[in-house]
């Protein structure tokens, strides 16, 4: 299987310690043995290529082992503690701990184990997710949590031993009920690391998750991530994103509508610089009407950067009344970065309102030209400008609890972009 | 009163016009295809050996390649081997050199169609390469032609005339194993068109050329190579209508266009060909590759379309950006009605610097028809200031039916500008009630609308082939309001 | 109200009752249009003004449910919106939908010969009919260069109600019915509506101003006013009636009526 030995997974997973996940770890192993990772070949891996991640993995799977605490993620976590009001739970290096001292009223956790067998894993990804986790975490939101939920995802890397973690977190929102949701992926050290997120949201009725995602990683760990949201009739999902951080990093984002009136807004800022590989790939199924669905994602590229993107909307039979809209805009600002982009419609109903808009440029001539008039040096404007394309996806962040935490770490990032005065 | 979509469907009932059999006999090979064939092929036309050579490489690399599955199309597979190869019509030794000598028969079934050949030739100025059957029968205007150093004949004759041309450019911009419907073409083409445009010189006729499948069970595999030299010019139409059948036929044509400094290459098609019934039975396999290289610098190749028929079509007329400040176009409308499943769009790929493409799609879909546009822009690494402007806009008609949109965008340099834009929509309850209380029928309204959807296409067309490309449309639609 | 009062009658509507999805607009509306005359039809949101007009052009999803309408004396509830169209019947749209790429002379053209051929006359020729457009446009002040342009595509409000007043004007319908053609109209455009319907006036012809205010009034002067209130007409004068409406509100009739 693509980089990962088969007789090494098998003989791990044999030895995990028994749990009610048995079943579905064999299960998965076996998907797995059928179809393996998906390589370039693979539709939906054309521009990504997996092979980096499946030698981690293939590496830790000789030595397991889980790398221990560091300072420098202590004082993150501190930082994070003292940065905003949020209930975190922390994830780190595959153990799951609450850092609250009472549990948020309206939410009750529990291990995946404790809980019904997940589905059969959809994906190669998610199937080696489901054969290689220890367990996972399952949130029951049941009334409107006073302060946001937090995921702290952090991986430590204290040696230089390629280190692999596997997380998986189930939330499921009752009817009628919100929550806002800080999805925060963090990691320290200078080991090849490679981390696999499984995500499920389910919303109930009525409810609605507002959900803000961050992902700041260490420059030489890899990312694969995998969010499935599905929202029952008038259910609403609201999102942001921010890649900031990582070497490679691909995040799948499902979005399932099938119930009348459900609607899903989705945006996205990624600023990938010198050897990142940024990917996200969004679906959005429209299987009734009327429903809506809106995302909008921006990327700046710097440096030895690529980017992908790969929006693909899908309205099914019967789902008239539905409203899609795709948006992608990329700011190209090196001579070596690349950005593929796809927006995707597949439809198969009549009464629909559908579009999508991509562009890929630069910052705008005249904008810059009136900036320097008004006596801001070449450098300055071309900031400016570049951190007003960034804002409009700051703008449209779903609730403010990280806001000053987040514009300062975007501010961090923009500036270290070099070669901004690429001639044009 | 009838304004509900599914009225609008019925309304519109006209059978395919352009079906009917020309009963003249052909000479055939049996079907079968192995390197004998191809040899039977190649003695038949009586070609020199480096052409016999150029199929056989094509045969053996087409044999190592696998059928492609990616395109958002359905069908049961195709028996290559119960394709008959060639098709000739019995004249073939005895070619008629002017219209006069035409068989009347053919002649006839051009009326049919309503392209009354000498009559439009003569009218029109237009020079006339019909390809019937696979060989060409009739050329006409040669001596205007010539006068202007102009050369277009059928493929056959130029390779026994002008073999150092088509040694130099066949296969140039469609390599033999490009893809497995090219390989294909690549060993068994029958005929086709080849024009020469000598340096600087403005084609002085739009060239043109008609031909229809016409043997039962003749897979129809064109070849069709236009090399304009430094500075020159020409517009080059396509139109094709097939008769009626139950069978699904294969048609895999291959067309090559090389556009040299300064040049300027406009090739226009209107594409008919026999979409098979309501259910589905029948219609023809158009498995077509087209592409253009712009090899020198300020040269341009514009691609324009009008693709009405076909139970399947797969092609993607592309464009090779490779000299500085070329130009590519593409220019599509694209109607898939009752099953008919269309996946169609262009590449354009940018090398040169400078170099700028606009594209602009135009997608109907009724019935329970598929159709999806499939794209790809491709910037360089090298081809800095480059410029791409896509236009993506589907029309849906009924409920039933599919609207897809696939675009691709590689881009590897920060100077390029890049831009997609795509809509989804359908004829409104309010435009045709608008229309009605204006006294116009509901038919004639969606007519109005469809076209007036399609207008950014039908304008880049020659003005007789945008009349006849607006009456296809409302043939071809003709059931699907309802 | 007894069928052909007057000796003029062009259109006769008889106890309609109209309903639209599950609500029932008009119930009982009875009303009597001459040749000659200009109507001005008056009443609060709602009340079922537009969905008058939309019931007599024939739009689908306005249903009789009982009464007549008769044009000429005949009942035109079973003819298609462009068979009415052609007998002469105009309607002068208070949202002019954008029929994008479709050329504005076309779609003209188009109807000019549509309503010809139904009249057994010979079908305009492209010279001719670029004559007459141009004609009327000059009498509307409209530029020519609108003539090219997509039905409705991209214009302006007033752009788009003097586009309606010009198919009317090139149509020469029998009876014309204006709904709203006065809301969103700056002055300028406000009057230049009214010279097109005031040009239009003549004996032979009928013209129906649906409004909700009295400004339109002032401009082209009606014969007679009638208001409209839940689906019935609670009250009819002169013109009068529309200056006292415009000082006391719509509350007033409605109250006299159903006192």
């Amino acid at each position: 299987m693509n980089g990962v030995d088969l007789t090494r997974l098998r003989a791990h997973v044999g030895g995990l310690a028994a749990s009610s996940l048995d079943a579905a770890r064999k299960r998965a192993l076996k998907a797995l043995e059928t179809d393996g990772l998906p390589s370039t070949r693979h539709e939906d891996w054309k521009y990504t290529d997996l092979a980096d991640v499946a030698a981690i993995s293939d590496a830790w799977l000789t030595r397991p082992h889980t790398p221990t605490a560091t300072a420098a993620g202590d004082a993150f976590i501190d930082e994070l503690k003292s940065a905003a009001d949020i209930d975190w739970l922390l994830l780190r290096n595959g153990s799951i701990e609450a850092l609250y001292a009472a549990a948020p009223e309206g939410i009750v956790t529990s291990r995946l184990s404790e809980n019904p067998p997940p589905d059969a894993p959809t994906n190669a990804l998610t199937a080696l997710n489901t054969a290689l986790i220890a367990d996972g975490l399952v949130i029951q939101v049941d009334a409107n949590p006073e302060r946001p939920l937090g995921l702290l995802f952090l991986d430590d890397a204290d040696d230089d031993r390629a280190a692999l973690s596997q997380t998986r977190v189930d939330i499921r929102v009752a009817a009628g009920s919100a929550v806002d949701i800080v999805e925060y992926h963090a990691s320290f050290g200078d080991s090849p690391h490679y981390s696999n997120a499984v995500l499920t949201l389910d919303l109930g009725e009525n409810a609605l998750a507002r959900h803000l995602r961050v992902q700041n990683r260490g420059r030489g760990h890899s990312l694969t991530q995998r969010l499935d949201v599905a929202l029952a009739a008038s259910a609403r999902f609201q999102s942001a994103a921010f890649d900031l951080g990582g070497k490679l990093t691909r995040n799948d984002l499902a979005v399932d509508l099938a119930a009348r009136g459900a609607g899903a807004e989705f945006d996205g800022l990624y600023l990938t610089g010198e050897g990142q590989h940024m990917d996200n790939h969004t679906r959005v199924d429209h299987r009734v009407g009327p429903a809506t669905s809106r995302q909008a994602y921006r990327g700046i590229l710097f440096g030895r950067a690529r980017g992908v993107w790969n929006g693909k909307a899908v309205v099914h039979e019967g789902a008239d009344g539905t409203d899609a809209e795709q948006e992608n805009h990329n700011l190209l600002l090196s001579e070596h970065a690349e950005i593929d982009t796809k927006p995707e419609l597949e439809i198969y109903a009549e009464d629909v309102r559908c579009s999508h808009g991509t562009t890929v440029g630069q910052l705008d001539e005249k904008a810059l030209f009136y900036l320097r008039s008004r006596g801001l040096s070449g450098d300055e404007a071309r900031r400016l400008l570049v951190r007003a394309f960034a804002a409009r996806t700051i703008e449209a962040l779903p609730f403010s609890a990280l806001d000053v935490h987040l514009e300062t770490l975007l501010d961090t990032r923009l500036a270290e972009i070099k070669d901004i005065t690429v001639s044009l | 009163m009838a304004t509900e979509p599914e009225d609008i469907q019925n309304l519109v009932n006209q059978r395919y016009k352009h079906g009917f059999v020309t009963d003249i006999a052909t000479e055939s090979l049996p079907p079968g295809l192995d390197e004998d064939v191809i040899r039977a092929i190649s003695a038949r036309k009586d070609e020199p050996e480096f052409m016999l050579e150029w199929r056989l490489r094509a045969y053996r690399q087409w044999l190592d390649m696998q059928e492609p599955t990616w395109a958002h199309v359905d069908y049961e597979p195709i028996d290559y081997n119960a394709i008959s190869y060639f098709a000739a019509p019995k004249s073939d030794e005895d070619r008629p050199k002017s219209l006069d000598e035409v068989d009347p028969k053919l002649l006839e079934t051009y009326d049919k169609l309503g392209i009354p050949l000498h009559e439009r030739a003569r009218l029109a100025g237009v020079a006339v390469d019909a390809v019937f059957d696979s060989v060409s029968v009739a050329t006409t205007f040669k001596d205007k032609l010539s006068e202007a150093g102009v050369i277009f004949c059928s493929f056959s004759e130029a390779v026994k005339d002008h073999p150092e041309l088509v040694r130099k450019y066949l296969g140039s911009v469609v390599p033999q194993r490009d893809n497995f419907f090219a390989a294909l073409n690549s060993a068994v083409f029958s005929d086709g068109s080849f024009v020469y445009i000598p340096k600087g010189v403005r084609c002085p006729m739009e060239l043109s050329t008609y031909f229809r499948i016409n043997a039962e069970n003749t897979g129809q595999f064109e070849r069709t190579l236009i090399v304009a030299d430094e500075g020159s010019y020409v517009s080059y139409l396509e139109g094709c209508t097939a008769p009626m059948r139950d069978e699904n036929q294969l048609h895999a044509a291959v067309v090559e266009l090389v556009a040299l400094e300064g040049a300027e290459i406009k090739y226009s098609t209107v594409q008919n060909w026999y979409p098979g019934d309501e259910d589905g039975n029948g219609g023809i396999y158009n498995f077509v590759t087209k592409r253009g290289d712009c090899r020198g610098r300020d040269s341009k190749i514009s691609w324009t379309q009008v693709e009405t028929g076909s139970a399947i079509t797969w092609k993607y007329p592309s464009c090779i950006l490779r000299g500085e400040n070329s130009v590519g176009e593409f220019y599509s409308v694209a109607v898939a009605n009752n099953r008919q499943q269309a996946d169609t769009g262009t590449k354009m790929i940018h090398i040169g610097k400078n170099t700028r493409s606009t594209i602009v799609s135009k997608g109907i879909s009724a019935g329970r028809a598929q159709n999806a546009y499939r794209g790809l822009v491709k910037i360089l690494p090298q081809a800095s200031g480059a410029r791409n402007h896509t236009q993506c806009d589907s029309l849906l008609i009924g409920k039933t039916c599919g609207a897809h949109t696939f675009p691709y965008m590689e881009v590897k340099h920060p100077s390029a500008k890049v831009e997609h834009e795509a809509t989804t929509s359908k004829i409104s309850a309010d435009q045709l009630f608008y229309c009605r209380q204006r006294g116009i029928s509901e038919e004639d309204a969606v007519n109005m609308i469809v076209n007036g959807f399609c207008k950014e296409v039908f304008r880049e067309l020659p003005m007789e082939f945008a009349v006849e490309a607006q009456n296809l449309l409302n043939v071809s639609l003709e059931g699907a309001v309802g | 109200m007894t069928r052909g009062l007057k000796d003029n009658t062009m259109l006769n509507i008889d106890n309609l009752h109209v309903r639209t999805g599950e609500a029932d607009i008009l119930k009982g509306l009875s009303l009597e249009i001459g040749a000659g005359e200009v109507h001005a039809i008056m009443g609060p949101n709602g009340s079922g003004k537009s969905t008058l007009a939309q019931a007599i052009a024939g739009h689908e999803d306005y249903d009789i449910t009982a009464g007549r309408i008769e044009f000429d004396g005949k009942d035109i509830a079973e003819l298609d919106p462009e068979e009415r169209a052609r007998e002469g019947i105009f309607l002068g749209f208070q949202y002019p939908v954008e029929i994008p790429g479709v050329n504005n002379a076309y779609l003209l053209k188009a109807a000019l010969n549509a309503k010809r051929k139904h009249d057994g006359q010979e079908e305009i020729d492209a010279f001719e009919f670029l004559k007459l457009a141009k004609e009327k446009m000059a009498l509307l002040g409209m530029d020519p260069q609108f003539l090219n342009r997509g039905v409705n595509e991209g214009f302006s409000g007033g752009e788009k109600k003097r586009n309606e007043i010009l198919q009317m004007a090139v149509l020469e319908p029998r009876l014309a019915i204006l709904d709203e053609t006065d809301s969103g109209l700056d002055i300028d455009a406000l009057k230049a509506v009214a010279e097109g319907v005031n040009a239009l006036r003549s004996e032979d012809r009928a013209i129906v101003l649906v409004t909700h205010y009295q400004r339109l009034l002032d401009y082209i002067t009606p014969d007679f006013v009638h208001v409209l209130s839940n689906g019935r007409i609670v009250h009819s004068g002169d013109k009068t009636l529309a200056t006292e409406l415009e000082q006391r509100g719509y509350d007033w009739v409605a109250q006299a009526a159903a006192g």
